[in-house]
């Protein structure tokens, strides 16, 4: 559980920087007239926090299999997508028309950023796999009188 | 049949070399003592017990109630459970990389991320074995030269 705990944080944090990214993008895009006040800086936190909810889903104290890894991934996914966009427009007593392109475009922000995530925690992993295939190599070669 | 013993130097890795006519049963024999010289596990297949020498061992697996060990071309079942194999192995170049897993660590060739914070080590005969997060720690340790 605390690695999973350890884990989630790492995603958190990596999450509010793209977020970050995406408000200024979509911003820029979809209301580059708007203008916020400080609250502004508080949403990334916010979304980074509800983006991380689903991550409960994840744990399991069972060794999940691969196919089992990737359905798990994919619901996370969609209830992040569905969460944040509750949180979004859920105010709004009903969708209108004009709404639809930007519930589109958080969509497919989140799924964007939820794989960059992913990504960007596969690359600091692949970092570590190599240095402990480095440690291997020099601990098969001590151990076998190399 | 002559003997030789020949001195090498500290740096140099021990070897035993054997010449011979025919690789037959009793060369097979004098193989199967000299790895028993380095630690043995016994296993059971079908219905048969058999010896298995500690360097042969890919990596030993719990699975249910029951406990294997796999050799690169052949699988063996045991009685024993897996922390006491974790236990008994400790000194030796095994380590626990999961909950259901003790490996060979001189069996590995490379270790890679999978998906979901976790990694998987390859091992000699290509087969690739999931590492837990939660391993990762004792693992480095271990490699780095402690006792974990």
């Amino acid at each position: 559980m605390k690695e999973h705990l350890r884990a989630q944080l790492a995603g958190f944090f990596i999450s509010v920087t793209l977020i970050n990214v995406a408000m200024f993008v979509l911003g820029n895009i979809l209301q580059p007239d708007l203008r916020f006040g400080y609250e502004a800086f508080a949403y990334p936190l916010i979304y980074g926090v509800i983006g991380s909810l689903p991550g409960l889903v994840m744990f399991s104290k069972k060794e999940l299999t691969m196919k089992q890894t990737i359905i798990r991934e994919i619901i996370q996914m969609l209830l992040i997508v569905i969460l944040i966009i509750t949180f979004m427009f859920g105010r709004f007593k009903s969708i209108e028309y004009e709404m639809i392109p930007q519930i589109i475009a958080v969509a497919v922000s989140v799924m964007i950023i939820y794989v960059l995530v992913n990504v960007f925690g596969w690359l600091i992993d692949l970092k570590t796999a190599n240095k402990m295939t480095e440690e291997l190599k020099k601990y098969q070669a001590k151990a076998s009188g190399k | 049949m002559d003997i030789t013993v020949k001195k090498i130097g500290e740096t140099e890795k021990e070897y035993i070399e054997i010449g011979c006519h025919k690789k037959d049963e009793r060369i097979d024999e004098i193989i199967r003592f000299i790895r028993s010289r380095e630690g043995i596990l016994k296993g059971t297949k079908e219905d048969r017990q058999y010896s298995i020498a500690l360097p042969d061992i890919l990596y030993i697996e719990a699975v249910d109630e029951k406990t294997f060990i796999y050799l690169e071309n052949d699988c063996y079942e045991s009685g024993r459970r897996l922390y006491e194999f974790e236990e008994a192995l400790v000194t030796r170049n095994f380590a626990r990389i999961s909950k259901s897993v003790v490996v060979n660590l001189m069996k590995i060739t490379s270790i890679k991320p999978s998906l979901n914070g976790r990694f998987s080590c390859v091992l000699t005969n290509g087969e690739q074995v999931i590492i837990s997060r939660k391993y990762v720690p004792d693992i480095r340790e271990k490699l780095r030269g402690g006792t974990v």
